[in-house]
């Protein structure tokens, strides 16, 4: 073979070689993002999250301070009530020490999922008012 | 009218630096702009003194808010929001930069210093850099304007006064001349969060925005490049501050875990928390970048992608900010920025730098040399130009999986394009969930930073497998006889653990045994083998994270609810291999201790840790870690339920119990103690004259009560009558935890009614604690020295190589 011809060779080599890579590219990219799709949970409320009994979910709601707040040491239990976005109530098991502050809480974000009698959740966001508060004792003065 | 005590003039002084600084960083701009195109014209003398006089602006603005900040003038917002009276030295440097308009200045101020530099230092690459740079900074100036613009917000200012404030217009006191000192809110401010109250917070923003504002320089030489036609040149004088970006980030990341790990209480150093993410993505890729630069100097075979990542990394810092500033994030993070109503403006910066850019490069794509050497399968630049699309992709998995929330308001059932059914929230177990999908990407990088330094000898050549032989062999038998020894049986991980101790073996071994210890390549071996370790450190003191504090709950595997202990005070608790007491209690200042001694079972080690929680009024109660540090393993505690209580209520009173005695008479209750009532002791006592009805009568009832051991505790309930009015006053034996009432007297038998309570069993006093054990942590914080040490000392040797170069070509 002559000189340009090795170096056409060369150059569909090299082509199918970027090819190759691309490819590849292309199908970690899609696979990543399909896994973070699955991964993604859902915002729900506590009906939609009854829907689909046991299946993780977010459900953003406030504390219910009227209901009684019961927390057992002994079996790492505790129980409460929370309403969600569109006043639906309901219990809440939680099977960690109850955080602290938690009856300041004006917001809890509560990942989980719905059963029968309750809704389970394996973790609590709560925000509290305290950035906020510097305001109100401005306006009280 | 005029206020007493303002200081307005600094505010003044404040925002006419603020628009200074837009108006020079705008005017440098347009004139580099200008020389750029025509060379001859008289531009650049004017966009470089234009630029200087930005800078000094900058400078002062700073000066301007951190002595407003100094002298406590609380008139103004931003200083009244982050800063005290009570606060030390160290920490008004941190009460600077918490805002969202400290950090934004914070971040210019350092661009300002490192255009300064660039003016003097980057020679015939001048123009075509400092445009970028400086139309960077007139963006970031006009966050800090805080002026309405028909009647669209641009920036916030930090010299707002709060009289000024919208919320606070029209208020009656705003009219009153002497507010600042009639009312006490203006004597004091709201002071800085104090979780940030740490050492490393003081350190940690200005070395994270360094290493941000360092992004801007290889952004900017690419532009230049791309401005003018030059698409490989560009990429040596960009190199040494591309590695110095990469060493500064890398070392601010890490030293934000490093004070996550110290102050916060969420057990770990790294969350894959939104805010983290956003900082780790840019650094991710700028190492990409960096990689590529050199396949690109060497070969100029990877200019496109060359040219696409160093943008796309400044396109990440921009994206970044966006995520953290605009309020996006919302529910998804703890620690994003309060929104200030200004992600219509960092959009627009956004979109302005992404697409500018973007459609300069694809203007220019088509006129990219095509170079006809071919990259052999085995040669160091090819692999290196892998291990950079691997960085790239991992950076890719964890922007999107971050992203969720912007897609949702892009395609969520509330979105711009509704196609979701419902709206998407983060994965439920973030960990799992980054950790899994990242590990293969930290699996090939490790190899590839392994293979890739032997790869001076070409793949194909017997030299290399030879050379390469040792580390690999080596890595495999000590990374098996770890797994064996640690137990660690995850198949990933176990590969982990192999290629990333393989990565800093082959590192070590071709610099001792192949090198010869020559100085020239230590940077870059210091480097690979400091992120080799950071990997491995966080492979095994994550993975094999240990609780040593369970309780017997049990509901799944995968539903942990045992990894908290119950200690009692006084109480000990095995947590294997430690006893564990709780000793007590104490607070000083604002923080609440709980004394914690560890003893060994079997050894004499003995140490006391006091995780704390601090009570504060403005943030909240916040529960902080501590942890002992072994050569070997960190044993971290924090306490993750205390009763913050001082005194103890009327509902925590159980088992009501009544009891009627007669003075001398006694009786066993709550079967401990025994009850002892011994006179009665009539205070007062006032009859109605024809004395059929009492007016006044005031009696106590001495009772005594007796436990197990004969420790006796005293106790006077009251009964007190004044016409109709009853007051019973109770008594308490606080000790045995027993609660008495004078509840009547049964006039005719001479008998007293007493109703007595229990402290109930579950109100004994009780925390809840975690206690976890980090093995090997140590080899991460090595690592990030190493990797922070070496990085540097690469940019220094680079630096000093070309200026040797560059004298012998002049001589």
């Amino acid at each position: 073979m002559d000189g340009p011809a090795i170096e056409r060779a060369r150059k569909i080599q090299k082509m199918k070689r970027n090819h190759l890579l691309g490819l590849i590219v292309l199908a970690v990219l899609a696979g990543v993002f399909l896994a973070t799709f699955q991964d993604a949970s859902t915002y729900q409320t506590f009906p939609t999250a009854e829907g689909q009994m046991g299946e993780e979910c977010v459900v953003i709601g406030t504390l219910d301070l009227n209901d009684s707040i019961a927390f057992n040491k002994d079996k790492m239990l505790l129980r409460f009530t929370a309403v969600d976005k569109d006043g639906n109530s309901r219990t809440v098991y939680y099977n960690k020490p109850k955080p602290t502050d938690f009856e300041r809480s004006e917001e809890i974000t509560l990942t989980g999922f719905a059963t029968d009698t309750a809704f389970v959740t394996t973790n609590i966001l709560m925000k509290c008012p305290s950035k906020y508060k510097e305001k109100e004792k401005l306006q009280q003065t | 009218m005029s206020y007493v005590g303002e200081h307005t003039w600094v505010g003044d002084l404040g925002r006419l630096m603020v628009a200074l600084s837009f108006v020079w960083a705008t005017f440098s701009s347009v004139a580099y702009a200008l020389h750029l195109r025509r060379p001859q014209s008289h531009w650049l003398a004017t966009a470089r003194w234009s630029f200087r006089l930005h800078a000094l602006a900058v400078v002062g603005i700073v000066a301007v808010l951190f002595v407003a900040i100094w002298n406590h003038w609380f008139e103004f917002d931003y200083v009244w929001r982050h800063s005290s009276t009570d606060l030390p030295l160290r920490y008004i440097f941190s009460c600077f930069w918490e805002g969202q308009e400290g950090s934004f200045l914070l971040w210019t101020f350092w661009q300002a210093v490192l255009g300064w530099i660039l003016i003097h230092k980057s020679r015939e690459w001048e123009a075509g850099v400092m445009l970028t740079v400086a139309a960077v900074q007139a963006f970031l100036s006009s966050m800090l304007l805080g002026v309405y613009v028909f009647g669209i917000k641009l920036g916030s200012s930090p010299f707002v006064l709060i009289r000024d404030l919208p919320e606070n217009l029209g208020l009656p006191w705003t009219q009153m001349a002497d507010y600042l000192t009639s009312f006490p809110a203006f004597q004091e401010g709201n002071g800085l969060n104090p979780l940030l109250q740490n050492w490393w917070m003081t350190i940690h923003p200005p070395t994270l925005f360094l290493g941000f504002a360092l992004t801007v320089v290889p952004f900017a030489y690419a532009v230049a490049g791309l401005l003018t036609k030059r698409y490989s040149d560009w990429v040596k004088p960009a190199l040494s501050w591309t590695f110095a970006g990469v060493a500064v980030l890398g070392v601010g990341i890490l030293m934000g875990g490093a004070w996550a790990y110290e102050a916060l209480s969420f057990g770990g150093f790294w969350a894959w928390d939104p805010v983290e993410n956003a900082s780790l993505v840019p650094w991710l890729t700028l190492v990409a970048a960096g990689h590529l630069m050199m396949v690109e100097k060497h070969k100029h075979s990877a200019t496109g992608i060359t040219l696409f990542m160093a943008l796309f990394t400044f396109w990440l810092v921009l994206y970044s900010t966006f995520l953290t500033r605009s309020g996006v994030l919302g529910d998804s993070s703890v620690h994003s920025f309060v929104d200030l109503g200004l992600s219509g403006q960092l959009l627009v910066y956004l979109l302005f730098f992404v697409l500018g850019t973007a459609a300069l490069l694809a203007i220019r794509w088509k006129s990219f040399p095509k170079n006809a050497t071919d990259e052999l399968l085995g040669s160091r630049e090819f692999w290196m130009f892998i291990g950079s699309i691997t960085l790239l992709l991992s950076a890719l998995q964890i922007a999107f999986s971050t992203s969720l929330p912007v897609f949702n308001k892009l395609i969520g059932p509330d979105g711009w394009i509704p196609l979701l059914g419902d709206a998407l929230a983060p994965p439920t177990n973030a960990n799992e969930h980054y950790n899994r999908l990242q590990m293969p990407f930290a699996i090939v990088v490790s190899v590839l930073m392994a293979v890739g330094p032997f790869l001076v000898w070409r793949s194909n050549s017997p030299l290399f497998w030879k050379r390469i032989l040792p580390a690999a062999a080596g890595s495999v038998v000590l990374g098996g006889l770890i797994a064996w020894g640690m137990t660690i049986q995850h198949p990933v991980h176990v590969v982990l653990l192999v290629v990333s101790l393989f990565s800093a073996l082959a590192n070590v071994d071709l610099w001792l045994r192949l090198w010869r210890g020559n100085s020239r390549h230590l940077g870059m071996t210091t480097a690979h083998v400091g992120f080799a370790l950071v990997l491995l450190g966080s492979l095994v003191s994550q993975g094999k994270k240990e609780f040593l504090s369970v309780n017997k709950s049990f509901i799944h595997k995968d539903f942990p609810a045992n990894e908290n202990s119950v200690l009692e005070l006084k109480d000990t608790v095995s947590m294997v291999p430690y006893w564990v007491t709780w000793t007590g209690e104490r607070s000083e200042g604002q923080n609440h201790y709980y004394d914690l001694t560890f003893m060994e079972k079997r050894g004499d080690t003995a140490f006391t840790l006091s995780p704390f929680i601090q009570m504060n009024e403005r943030m909240g109660n916040v529960p902080e870690p501590d942890t002992r540090h072994f050569w070997n393993r960190d044993i971290y505690t924090h306490v993750t339920f205390a009763d913050l209580r001082d005194v103890p209520d009327s509902t925590q009173w159980k088992r009501p119990l009544e009891v009627t005695l007669k003075a001398g008479e006694e009786a066993i209750v709550y079967d401990n103690f025994i009850l002892h009532c011994d006179t009665l002791e009539v205070r007062d006592a006032v009859f109605t004259t024809d004395g059929s009805n009492i007016k006044r009568l005031n009696m106590a009832l001495q009772l005594r009560l007796v436990a197990m051991d004969g420790s006796e505790e005293a106790l006077l309930p009251i009964y007190s009558l004044a016409g109709d009015q009853l007051t019973q006053t109770d008594a308490v034996a606080e000790r045995s935890g027993v609660k008495a009432r004078f509840a009547s007297v049964e006039t005719e038998e001479g008998r007293f009614k007493i109703q007595l309570w229990r402290r109930s069993e579950e109100d004994q006093p009780f925390i809840l604690i975690q206690a976890i054990a980090f093995p090997w942590i140590n080899l991460l914080w090595l690592g990030s020295v190493l990797m922070g040490l070496g990085s540097a000392l690469a940019v220094v040797q680079r630096v000093q190589r070309d200026r040797e170069k560059a004298k012998k070509a002049s001589a």
